[in-house]
């Protein structure tokens, strides 16, 4: 397979070589070229309105080189004394509107329009002033000054395409034009949610904050509030409107850590992310790599059923995940046999925790002197915009964790190293905002995906609703299917949260099943299984009336723990049975829904729509192909999936182990850990010990449809159906 | 528990155990003018027999504190209880030739007949309550949580006066009485409230009238025609907690039946056991 040549041009001299698409404007700052603009920013589309931009292509006339496409043998000139002399008058004709100083420059002294008119030695205007328009104080938050807009639209961009508000527009022609809300309503009377896109979007002081945030980070760690010159110095803060860091100055905080000092704790849950500065830190799961286990019944008559934690080496389980790797909430994964790693400059860490608040993922510790910036969701919104931040990310995933995530995959097991590196460089990374479908059912299949951050959801579509078959956390994988044979999507995957995957084009993974022959055998073995579950699947839930289910919820089971009222004498020996297998902690409570003459305990149900699965910042809880639910090794005990339980079915078993006391060096004291766990239904036993223990034949666990199949009117099983 | 059709087998083994004892005792009974019945090679097996069943049947209690050991099910445990339990009786009459003989044997055999009997008052309870408590019952919580569930309901019809108290009425000059609905609309309401519900939700002492199903919807309907339209819900909410105290109150009492019967039987089957230990000690050795 050939590559995607590259297109050469010249700029300024200068030979470069770029991808087919790029414009001439990226063309040249990829390559150190500096060019000015006012209405290109870089996570917006460009359109080319301001012309500030304009280059000599060797044409007619000037082109926008940012949305012009760079062209093989093109020669361009950035900066000759023509271009340089439009540029000087079109920033006249801008600033003799412009009401100097405008409020970005009294506020923070960047407005982007003075700044360049200040480089250009440009002074008073000889062109008229035309007739003040209006100012509009009418929102709360965000001051609109009419007079120092230069239509460049970036706010309107900003306002659609990265919020999907649509609140702004233009009204008006010529040189009547405006922004408008709505339909030309004041902005506090539009619908505008306050969002602040437009104003970190403008260049000038057409749209500022009228009052500081009042977020406020906490102070302690040597915490040193960065003023707003410092940040801008920054490389991840270049082109971040000065403003907005000024008037959410203590949304982003310096800290120093001294060697040996935490900076967060695994399980706690927080709301920001951090950037390191300076220094290195140490990344860690101290939880102890073990799954709970109860057995002991089993082997004699005086034996006692316990509870311990054992890992998977020792107790290998059906279906056990063979993964090496532990996702975290950072830009490396964690080898299961040895969780640590080192973070340095440069690296974002607890992007997860500040976008979705979910708990920290892990210990990090610093391992020298550090100084880092610690910042809330808005802060980090705007910082990941930046496309040299972005792309510095991207490079950090490709060199240290990618290579972990396509080598969790099964199938890519047998790839070789030249392969894989090939890989490397060719994926796509790309993002999702919450609830953004990736792909749909029914599609055709063009792409492999991994997941980099966040969490998706698969789910399928039948006649009675959706079914979630899974929710999908970082370095799981989904689309292989419908790539066999150029078929269609089987299920459609929607990103949770906010999510980025690493994306395979067909054509990479084609040219990979022609190449390792045995991956495609594989590939063709697992997509015959999964083909058989879905038909089945569909089929039992095509027979079955699934309104009343449907309201009770116990659709969403594959095994209720159901208790017959008619028998049941309320003696709790389930409960107490329950408690006795797993050292005092039980499982199921008798108490919850009642559907005819059962009652449906409180105890896991083994739910179609895993909930609890989502949010798991370490991605230890699973199911396995049976859909039952499976807690990993690396559960770090942080509850999340205890709380997401609708039905409060997952419990945090503790046990206490000997740790090193950070007090007192080269002492050891007892510590409490925390390991989630669900009914499991006794899998090391022949039955559940509730139902085992149950003297009057009241307790079941059951297949709810096949259970309750007669009170539905449905046949229990296709077998019934064929016997009848 | 329940008493269906999975319990054939037992009634069988049973019957023809017992059928099998009946044969044995018309057949090898010794003839009245001999040494008590007890002491004959067939009367010891029947006493052997007999009491073997009563340590099984005790048993049941200690496997019931051990629930997670593999030493067969708790439902084949109870059954077991219940069809030996019951054959118990018999087998100690056949021994006893039908005779209570002296005081410790007297003792013996009221004792036995007792338990069997409370025994007997217990199966049916199992059997027939617990359907009568899931009809009945329907909003039933876990008895232990009875207590916690009435202070909950208390605290929200409390709550539920309180706003009522805050809504304001507009004014219908056509309606009867409108001026002083509209003065104090959750008045009545409110009198109600102090005068039978909360007394009845604190299980004051003395008979309320809303502890009886009828009384209270008749109660509440009088309250309804005094208070606005606007008040209804808050009037049906205040209604719906009395109704579920009512199912409290007699989910309580169900579950005393249900239990209760064990505070006869179980003490006096542990005085059978230990009794029945010294008879057998005394009645071999002396």
């Amino acid at each position: 397979m050939s590559a995607t040549p590259l297109i050469e041009l010249t700029i300024d001299g200068r030979k470069v070589a770029v991808a087919p698409g790029t414009t001439v404007f990226d063309a040249a700052r990829v390559n150190g070229i500096a060019i000015p603009t006012l209405c290109h920013q870089q996570n917006e589309t460009p359109v080319g309105v301001c012309r500030m931009c304009v280059v000599d292509v060797g044409a007619r006339v000037f082109a926008a080189s940012c949305v012009r496409p760079a062209e093989s043998g093109m020669v361009v000139t950035t900066s000759s004394e023509r271009v340089e002399a439009a540029r000087h008058t079109l920033l006249e004709l801008l600033m003799s509107d412009h009401p100097s100083p405008c409020a970005r420059q009294q506020h923070s002294g960047d407005c982007e329009l003075e700044t360049l008119a200040r480089a250009a030695g440009i002074g008073a205007s000889r062109f008229p002033r035309r007739a003040p328009r209006p100012q509009d104080d009418s929102s709360p938050a965000i001051a609109v000054a009419h007079d120092a807009c230069i239509l460049c639209d970036r706010c309107i961009r900003g306002c659609g395409d990265i919020r999907n508000n649509f609140v702004l527009a233009r009204m008006g022609k010529g040189g009547a034009t405006d922004i408008a809300f709505d339909a030309a309503a004041p902005m506090g009377e539009s619908t505008c949610v306050s969002c602040g896109e437009c104003m970190v979007s403008c260049p000038t002081g057409a749209l500022t904050n009228k009052f500081v945030v009042g977020t406020a980070l906490g102070a302690e760690h040597g915490a040193v509030s960065a003023t707003t010159e410092e940040l801008l110095a920054l490389p991840v803060f270049h082109n971040v409107s000065g403003t907005f860091l000024e008037l959410n100055k203590n949304a982003v905080i310096k800290r120093r850590y001294r060697k040996g000092e935490i900076v967060c704790r695994e399980g706690d849950f927080g709301s920001t992310a951090f950037y390191i500065l300076e220094g290195k830190v140490n990344v860690s799961i101290s939880s102890p790599m073990a799954h709970v286990k109860t057995s002991g019944g089993e082997r004699g008559f005086f034996s006692r059923l316990g509870s311990f934690l054992i890992g998977r080496a020792s107790d290998h389980r059906a279906e056990d995940v063979t993964r090496r790797s532990i996702p975290i909430d950072a830009p490396v994964d964690l080898d299961y046999n040895h969780p640590v790693a080192e973070l340095g400059p440069g690296e974002l860490f607890g992007e997860m925790t500040c976008m979705n608040f979910y708990p920290r993922s892990a210990t990090v510790r610093a391992e020298t002197d550090c100084i880092v910036l610690e910042m809330l969701r808005n802060v980090l919104d705007t910082m990941r915009k930046n496309k040299t931040l972005r792309a510095q990310l991207d490079r950090t995933y490709r060199q240290r964790a990618l290579e972990d995530h396509l080598r969790n995959v099964p199938l890519f097991r047998a790839l070789d190293q030249e392969f894989l590196d090939r890989l490397r460089e060719r994926v796509e990374l790309s993002s999702f905002a919450p609830g953004q479908v990736i792909c749909r059912q029914g599609e055709p299949a063009d792409s492999f995906y991994l997941v980099r951050l966040g969490f998706v959801k698969v789910s399928e579509r039948h006649a009675g609703g959706e079914l979630v078959l899974a929710y999908l956390s970082r370095g799981d994988y989904f689309g292989e299917i419908g790539l066999l044979g150029g078929g269609a999507r089987t299920a459609t995957c929607t990103a949770l949260d906010h999510a980025e995957v690493v994306r395979i084009p067909g054509e990479e993974f084609r040219a990979m099943l022609e190449r390792f022959p045995s991956v495609r055998q594989g590939l063709e073995a697992v997509a015959q299984e999964r083909q058989q579950a879905n038909h089945e699947r569909m089929a039992v839930l095509g027979s079955v009336p699934l309104e009343s289910f449907l309201a009770q919820g116990l659709m969403e089971a594959q095994s209720l723990l159901v208790l017959d009222l008619e028998r049941c004498t309320r003696c709790d020996a389930c409960v107490n049975a329950c408690a006795d297998a797993h050292d005092g902690v039980t499982r199921l409570i008798r108490e919850g829904l009642r559907f005819d003459k059962y009652l449906i305990a409180t105890s896991c149900r083994q739910c179609r729509d895993p909930l609890c699965m989502v949010g798991c910042p370490v991605g230890s809880i699973r199911r396995r192909n049976s859909l039952e639910v499976i807690i990993e090794d690396w559960c770090i005990g942080c509850g999340l999936c205890a709380q997401n339980c609708p039905y409060g079915n997952i419990n945090l078993h503790p046990f206490t182990e000997q740790a090193e006391d950070p007090d007192h060096p080269g002492r050891k004291r007892a510590v409490v850990r925390k390991k989630a766990t669900s009914c499991d239904l006794c899998t090391n036993q022949a039955e559940p010990s509730c139902v085992y223990a149950c003297p009057h034949d009241a307790a079941h666990r059951v297949e709810p449809r096949q259970f309750f199949s007669s009170l539905l009117g449905a046949p229990a099983s296709r077998d019934e159906k064929g016997a009848k | 528990m329940r008493i269906d059709r999975t319990h054939t087998g037992w009634l069988v083994a049973s019957c023809v155990l017992l059928g099998a004892a009946c044969i044995l005792y018309s057949l090898a009974r010794p003839p009245a003018s001999t040494a008590p019945m007890g002491g004959t090679p067939l009367g010891l097996g029947f006493g052997i027999a007999g009491f073997a069943f009563m340590i099984f049947a005790a048993l049941l209690g200690a496997r019931k504190k051990v629930p997670v050991w593999r030493l067969g099910r708790a439902q084949t445990w109870m059954r077991g209880h219940l069809w030996l339990g019951l054959l118990t009786l018999p087998l100690i009459l056949f021994h006893a030739d039908f005779h209570s003989g002296g005081p410790l044997t007297t003792v013996l055999l009221w004792l036995l007949v007792i338990v069997v009997a409370s025994g007997i008052f217990g199966a049916a309870l199992q059997h027939f309550m617990p359907a009568t408590m899931t009809r009945e019952v329907p909003l039933e919580t876990i008895y232990e949580e009875i207590d916690h569930v009435r202070a909950q309901l208390r605290a929200e019809a409390a709550e539920q006066i309180a706003r009522a108290k805050t809504i304001a009425v507009p004014e219908n000059p056509d309606e009867e009485g409108a001026a002083a609905k509209a003065a104090e609309p959750a008045a009545p309401l409110a009198a109600f409230y102090e005068r039978e519900i909360r007394p009845y939700l604190e299980h004051a002492p003395g008979r309320s009238a809303l502890a009886d199903r009828a009384q209270a919807d008749r109660a509440f309907a009088s309250v309804r025609l005094l208070v606005p339209t606007e008040l209804r819900n808050a009037v049906d909410d205040l209604e719906n907690i009395c109704e579920e105290d009512r199912q409290l109150t007699r989910q309580a009492r169900l579950h005393r039946w249900l239990h209760a019967w064990l505070l006869v039987h179980v003490p006096l089957s542990i005085a059978l056991i230990l009794l029945g230990a010294v008879h057998a000690v005394v009645a071999l050795r002396y």
